[in-house]
């Protein structure tokens, strides 16, 4: 079965230990979760879940059956493939060089980054895109000297209403 | 005295339909343990809390009611553990407490302090830490109705001691739960009966999940209308009582070479509550080669889990039957049941003794000794597959045997259990000397609550099974596996106040059986048997069902 990055959301109740329950749903079956992005709802009592995995074409089924028996997960929905926009948040920390410095200005500006911190040596940019965006403006940056670098990993709204 | 937190639990365990919990008391329980004189909760003081484990799981198989089980915080919670995953492995209904250090210690490595929420998640199907005593009768209550609904299972309730004892009002009286909706789906119980009344070799596979399901009727009506062979698997053995003339015995690594051979050539399979572990499938791509597999589970993530499935239902097994029963036409089938009559034959003059040898002989002559209703507990090992392949089991919950976790010393508190579930049928271990060994201090608790419990110990001296399979499968080389015989099992016994005796190899064991069925007490007999009284056949670890062997 052909292996492919997968995204997951789902709707869960805000208490102590149910990232714990969840998490144990994956690495029981040797899923690594790759990527994970976890903030409370517009109802305090409610927190979303958005995570991907790398794995089979059967997992979402099987692991949404698991995930279906917690008690605290309220809702599973899968976004592989589906229409819908998907983003995650990348800061990088760039060293500026004198032979470099316009260079990286001016790839800054093409790749719509915001530069949100800069001194002399040094530059903090920011980009919000989706996972083949960010990986690529990481891939270009490195070469320049990536001093450090973190991102939030995915999370996913639906183009339109699905139906049902 | 004011109500206070303990007698929330045991106000809501006593409306839960609770009679009886298996526990150990430490500090943190005690607030739950005064209030006990007051309660008509009865407490079954166990001298170990695996024991306490197995006990309230033996509890719940004999009755099919919730076992409960209560000990401290620290080590009598993480004594629970093997317990509690063995209930899991073989979905028990069973409400496990815990007391826990007071809340204002947590997370300060205090004395007897463990995370036993953490410990037990991956098998539990949910726990409660409660932190607010007016949780304490919802949180209880949703523990009774998650183990027992769906596919059934143990759930954890851990309660900090000043929740035990912190002053409350009463709380309020059970809420009717609504009814789980269930999509039911019509349809494709239409197809599966259109694929069974269409197929020319059909066979039904029974999993521990028609005895869960109560559906043990549905499924003896279903196989009498359908007049379709059936198989088990270990946990199915006794759901349709064994005798049946349909019944072709059970599948997988110690099951027999007929209903093995019967699902190989099978081109319609369905199964009712199985998961298709390794353990009965063997290599899972060479099972069932022919067969279209229907499968109907209550629980969505068994179906597929193990085998590809061409006709799913989810559901419960009860009604999928009802509604499968009057879709079946009835169907001459007569070269299939001819052909598995004489292959059973040709099969049954070629083992000796069923394969189990002088053990399988003493344990047939156990049954007949005992009566008709008895339950018999199997331990692990040898002494298991010996009871599972010789006992006639007449009627559903009459053998209760750890099967997904395979725990050695489950017997002897698994029975204590089922003794008080059911203290009108009488109750029967079939034990090896290693399985005995494990929870031996419970013959202290059979002993002190006088219960009339009659043990085997099927003594060869040896962890049997492991011996086998160093003889097959590692060239004889015997490492770790001998026990010995230096230790007078009778003697043991006679301490802890039961009556005992040996039966030596050689020595005709009637007049000892008679003894001990006779006797009004417990009761242990002790019957050594030789090293090489192995069970066959057995597969070979990476062959398929067919690839049994029959001998040495």
């Amino acid at each position: 079965m052909a292996i492919e990055e997968r995204t997951i959301s789902m709707l869960v109740n805000n208490q102590p230990g149910v990232l714990s329950r969840i998490a144990g749903v994956f690495s029981s079956r040797g899923y690594n979760i790759r990527s994970l992005c976890v903030a409370e709802t517009t109802n305090p009592e409610v927190s979303r879940i958005t995570l991907t995995s790398r794995a089979e074409s059967d997992f979402t089924e099987k692991i949404k059956k698991q995930l279906d028996k917690l008690i605290d997960v309220i809702s599973i929905t899968d976004f592989t493939g589906a229409p819908s926009v998907q983003r995650e948040l990348m800061l990088i920390s760039l060293c500026l060089k004198e032979e470099n410095r316009q260079e990286i200005i001016r790839a800054i500006d093409i790749f719509g980054c915001r530069v949100v911190a800069m001194s002399e040596d040094c530059l903090i940019m920011e980009i919000t895109a989706n996972k083949d965006k960010t990986a690529a403006i990481l891939r270009y940056f490195e070469p320049f000297g990536v001093e450090e670098m973190n991102r939030t990993g995915a999370i996913a709204v639906f183009r339109q209403k699905r139906e049902g | 005295m004011g109500t206070i937190g303990a007698d929330i639990v045991l106000k809501t365990l006593a409306e839960e339909g609770v009679d009886v919990i298996f526990g150990y008391p430490g500090a943190n329980t005690l607030p739950l343990n005064d209030r006990l004189t007051d309660s008509p909760i009865r407490h079954y003081l166990m001298r170990h809390e695996q024991a306490a484990a197995h006990a309230a799981d033996g509890y719940a198989r004999a009755t099919g009611k919730v076992g409960v089980c209560l000990a401290t915080s620290g080590p009598g919670a993480t004594n629970l553990v093997t317990g509690i995953a063995t209930a899991y492995m073989d979905s028990t209904p069973m409400v496990a407490i815990t007391a826990q250090v007071n809340s204002d210690l947590w997370g300060r490595d205090a004395f007897q302090e463990m995370d036993i929420i953490g410990i037990t998640m991956p098998i539990t199907k949910h726990s409660f830490m409660v932190r607010d005593v007016n949780q304490l009768a919802s949180s209880l209550r949703q523990a009774f109705q998650l183990a027992s609904t769906g596919r059934p299972g143990p759930v954890l309730v851990d309660i900090p001691k000043d929740i035990l004892s912190a002053p409350c009002g009463d709380q309020p009286k059970k809420i009717p739960a609504a009814p789980l909706k269930r999509i039911e789906n019509p349809e494709q119980i239409e197809r599966i009966a259109q694929a069974l009344n269409r197929s020319e070799r059909p066979v039904i596979i029974i999993g521990g999940g028609v005895k869960l399901g109560d559906a043990c009727d549905r499924a003896t009506e279903f196989v009498q209308t359908a007049r379709v062979p059936f198989v088990t698997t270990m946990m199915g053995i006794g759901s349709v009582a064994s005798a049946n003339g349909f019944n072709l015995g059970f599948i997988g690594m110690h099951g027999n070479e007929m209903a093995n051979r019967t699902v190989h050539q099978a081109d319609f399979i369905l199964a009712l509550g199985t998961r298709f572990t390794e353990r009965s499938t063997s290599v899972i791509e060479e099972f069932a080669p022919l067969a279209t597999v229907a499968q109907i589970d209550i629980d969505p993530t068994s179906i597929g889990k193990n085998i590809k499935v061409d006709l799913p239902y989810e559901g419960e097994i009860q009604n999928a039957l009802s509604a499968l029963i009057p879709l079946i036409v009835p169907r001459e089938r007569d070269a299939w049941l001819e052909r598995i009559r004489t292959d059973r034959q040709t099969l049954e003059d070629k083992l000796i003794d069923g394969g189990c040898g002088q053990a399988g002989n003493l344990i047939r002559k156990i049954q007949a000794a005992m009566p008709r209703k008895t339950i018999v507990v199997p331990d692990v090992g040898l002494n298991q597959i010996w009871t599972v392949r010789t006992w006639q089991s007449h009627s559903p919950r009459s053998l209760l045997t750890s099967g997904g976790m395979g725990t050695m010393g489950f017997s002897v508190p698994a029975a204590i259990g089922a003794k008080v579930g059911a203290p009108d049928r009488d109750v029967v271990v079939i034990c090896g000397d290693g399985g005995f060994y494990m929870n031996i201090q419970e013959l202290a608790t059979i002993s002190a609550y006088s219960l009339p419990i009659k043990i085997v110990v099927i003594n060869n001296g040896h962890l049997g099974m492991i011996r086998q399979i160093q003889d097959l499968f590692y060239e004889a080389r015997f490492t770790t596996s001998a026990l010995g015989d230096t230790v007078d099992l009778t003697a043991v016994a006679k301490g802890f106040g039961i009556p005992a005796e040996r039966i030596a190899v050689d020595e005709d064991p009637a007049e000892a059986i008679a003894r001990m069925s006779g006797a009004t007490g417990p009761y242990m007999l002790e019957a050594m048997v030789d090293q090489n009284n192995y069970v066959y056949p057995i597969i070979p670890p990476g062959a398929s069902n067919m690839e049994m062997i029959c001998g040495k």
